[in-house]
């Protein structure tokens, strides 16, 4: 790390299109949004919203068709990509295996390219380390293509912790997780962000994780229109409902909201 | 499964006891039998040969290697994607249109055939990308060997195309491109140069070529500029395979074969697949050569064969492994 502070993260009247071509369908509009260190965000929307769109903008792999992305004191043009590896990672939510290699090798990789000069052996302990944090330690020796969805899922996620970045992207990490996994995933997150005031942006489909997960929140509906803010005001039944085209329901527990969505009812 | 990589220095000395093995079977073994040959026969016949087989065999492999990870496919490589085709085509062309006291005409020209059709792969199976990254993690690598096919049936119909109209005396050097043939080399260092020149481009950042292969964007965003380093690959790719036909016509399977070999032993990245990968191409064409020139002699059959003949088994078991 370059010992700087966590960088805040800043869009600008951000628009969005489909696949980032200038003809695709506009997936937001004018966006304009603040995440502050320690902050997790979640980005909820049905199936074709943007949420991934959206993260890989503001990985820098996709450029908005309007607005800036601002990271740092920087927008994202002018970051050199070997600076912004060291600032944020962006777990995909898919992966590319096609020759033989272990996991720890994979989560050396994202070591490796924020300590270039790592030495081998603290670069291993460190990817072990993090497979270990995502229970997957005692995989760390397997080929990453025998390993199962959910166990190559949290190969990724190790992948991504271990770049050490102060933001990480996350689409769609917990496809394929088990419950006790999920669990896993927001205890590393919330104690990531809360120790390094990390700034997360997951993207999720399970409102009880999203709920259980964030801090704040953001809903894309899948008509151009976001609304974004406290989790408390962006979480509520009648906006998830409208946005997703199923009835919510919501069972106020003391603090905590749990979700309840009728499948039946669904269009 | 479990994955273990072998110690480097064991590796190294396997491979420091193949290479003289390899060698002094192809000094000692003629057509006329076994044994130590006359000096002039040694000296213009024998060491030449040994060491273009080795050269070839080398730049064909890390070739292999470096269109493998590139393309982030295992069954592709120089043949496959149709570069060989395309440097058999351009040294054709140089053969017949160039003067004939051109030096280096026909090198010249089978790597301007190879580059040309490697670009013209990846123009069009790639053409859709945006900024030079596949956002998907499929960036069409079905597309890429397709495509690489119908350039390479291209490249072959100009070959017939070349083959029906040239006289007779160019029709027999033709051919030798065409088959693949260590017969009557001469020239052995500019496949070396060629090989040296192709390693020296890619083994600087060889590690990067490894995050390469896991999808464009995820290299991209651990900070390798994706672009750069597929050009710089695809280019000593194509350095490699031009000298390598040009010096023994279109040797297939080399370049897929090897690499996997390599990566069978546990040698998984690309900073050892690279080396090892061109040390094993290289022993087993001098090998490949050996047979050649003695399983029927006093004939001699062209290197081709010998590869082809362990190459296509090897091709199809990896393939058919791949589906189960």
């Amino acid at each position: 790390m370059t010992g700087e502070v966590s960088p805040a993260l800043r869009l600008e009247g951000v628009s969005l299109r489909a696949g980032g071509s200038p003809h695709g369908r506009e997936l937001c509009h004018a966006l304009d949004l603040q995440a502050s260190p320690g902050q997790r965000w979640v980005l909820l929307g049905p199936n074709g919203s943007g949420k991934s769109t959206l993260l890989m903008a503001i990985a820098g792999l996709v450029a908005p068709a309007q607005g800036r992305i601002v990271l740092g004191e920087r927008a994202l043009p002018n970051w050199r990509s070997e600076d912004l590896a060291k600032c944020r990672a962006w777990c995909p939510q898919f992966w590319l295996d096609p020759f033989p290699v272990s996991a720890w090798e994979t989560v050396a990789c994202a070591v490796l390219a924020t300590q270039p000069d790592g030495e081998g052996a603290a670069v291993e302990q460190m990817a072990r380390h993090w497979l270990g944090a995502f229970d997957a330690g005692h995989i760390a020796d397997n080929d990453v293509r025998t390993l199962s969805g959910g166990e190559r899922q949290r190969v990724a996620l190790a992948t991504a912790f271990a770049q050490a970045t102060p933001l990480l992207l996350l689409d769609e990490p917990t496809s394929h997780l088990d419950w006790s996994h999920q669990g896993l995933l927001q205890r590393v997150l919330k104690q990531w962000s809360g120790e390094k005031g990390g700034i997360a942006m997951v993207a999720v489909h399970d409102l009880n994780l999203a709920w259980t997960l964030a801090t704040h929140a953001l809903l894309l509906d899948g008509k151009g229109g976001v609304t974004h803010g406290l989790r408390d005001q962006i979480l509520t039944a009648e906006a998830l409902a409208l946005a997703y085209g199923v009835p919510v329901t919501i069972i106020e527990d003391g603090e905590a909201r749990w979700f309840r969505v009728n499948l039946e009812k669904a269009p | 499964m479990r994955l273990k990589s072998p110690p480097l220095t064991v590796a190294t000395l396997v491979a420091a006891c193949c290479v003289p093995v390899a060698v002094a079977l192809g000094l000692l073994s003629g057509s006329s039998g076994w044994g130590w040959p006359a000096h002039d026969i040694l000296w213009l016949i024998r060491v030449p040969r040994v060491l273009a087989a080795f050269g070839t065999g080398a730049a064909l492999a890390l070739a292999g290697a470096l269109i493998q990870l590139v393309t982030r496919n295992p069954l592709s490589d120089p043949q496959v994607l149709g570069v060989t085709s395309g440097a058999s085509v351009g040294a054709m062309l140089a053969m017949m249109l160039l003067p004939a006291g051109l030096r280096f005409g026909i090198e010249l020209g089978a790597m301007a055939g190879a580059l040309l059709s490697m670009t013209l792969v990846f123009t069009l199976a790639w053409r859709s990308m945006g900024r030079g990254l596949a956002l998907s993690a499929q960036p069409g690598t079905v597309v890429v060997l397709l495509v690489g096919m119908m350039v390479s049936a291209a490249c072959l119909s100009v070959v017939d195309f070349i083959v029906t109209v040239a006289n007779d005396l160019q029709l027999r050097s033709i051919v030798f491109w065409l088959l693949g043939d260590l017969n009557g080399v001469t020239l052995w260092w500019p496949v070396w140069l060629a090989t040296g020149a192709a390693f020296g481009l890619a083994w600087p950042r060889a590690r990067e070529l490894d995050w390469l292969a896991r999808g464009d964007a995820w290299a991209w965003t651990i900070g390798v500029s994706v672009a750069h380093r597929r050009r710089m690959a695809i280019l000593a790719a194509c350095v490699a395979t031009g000298a390598a036909v040009a010096t023994a016509g279109s040797i297939g399977f080399v370049g897929l074969v090897a690499p996997h070999v390599v990566r069978l032993t546990g040698l998984r990245s690309a900073r050892q697949l690279l080396p090892f990968s061109a040390i094993f191409g290289g022993v087993f064409l001098v090998l490949a050569d050996t047979v050649a020139r003695t399983v029927v002699a006093p004939t001699q059959l062209p290197v081709g064969v010998i590869s082809a003949a362990v190459g296509v088994p090897l091709f199809l078991m990896l393939l058919l492994r791949r589906r189960a």
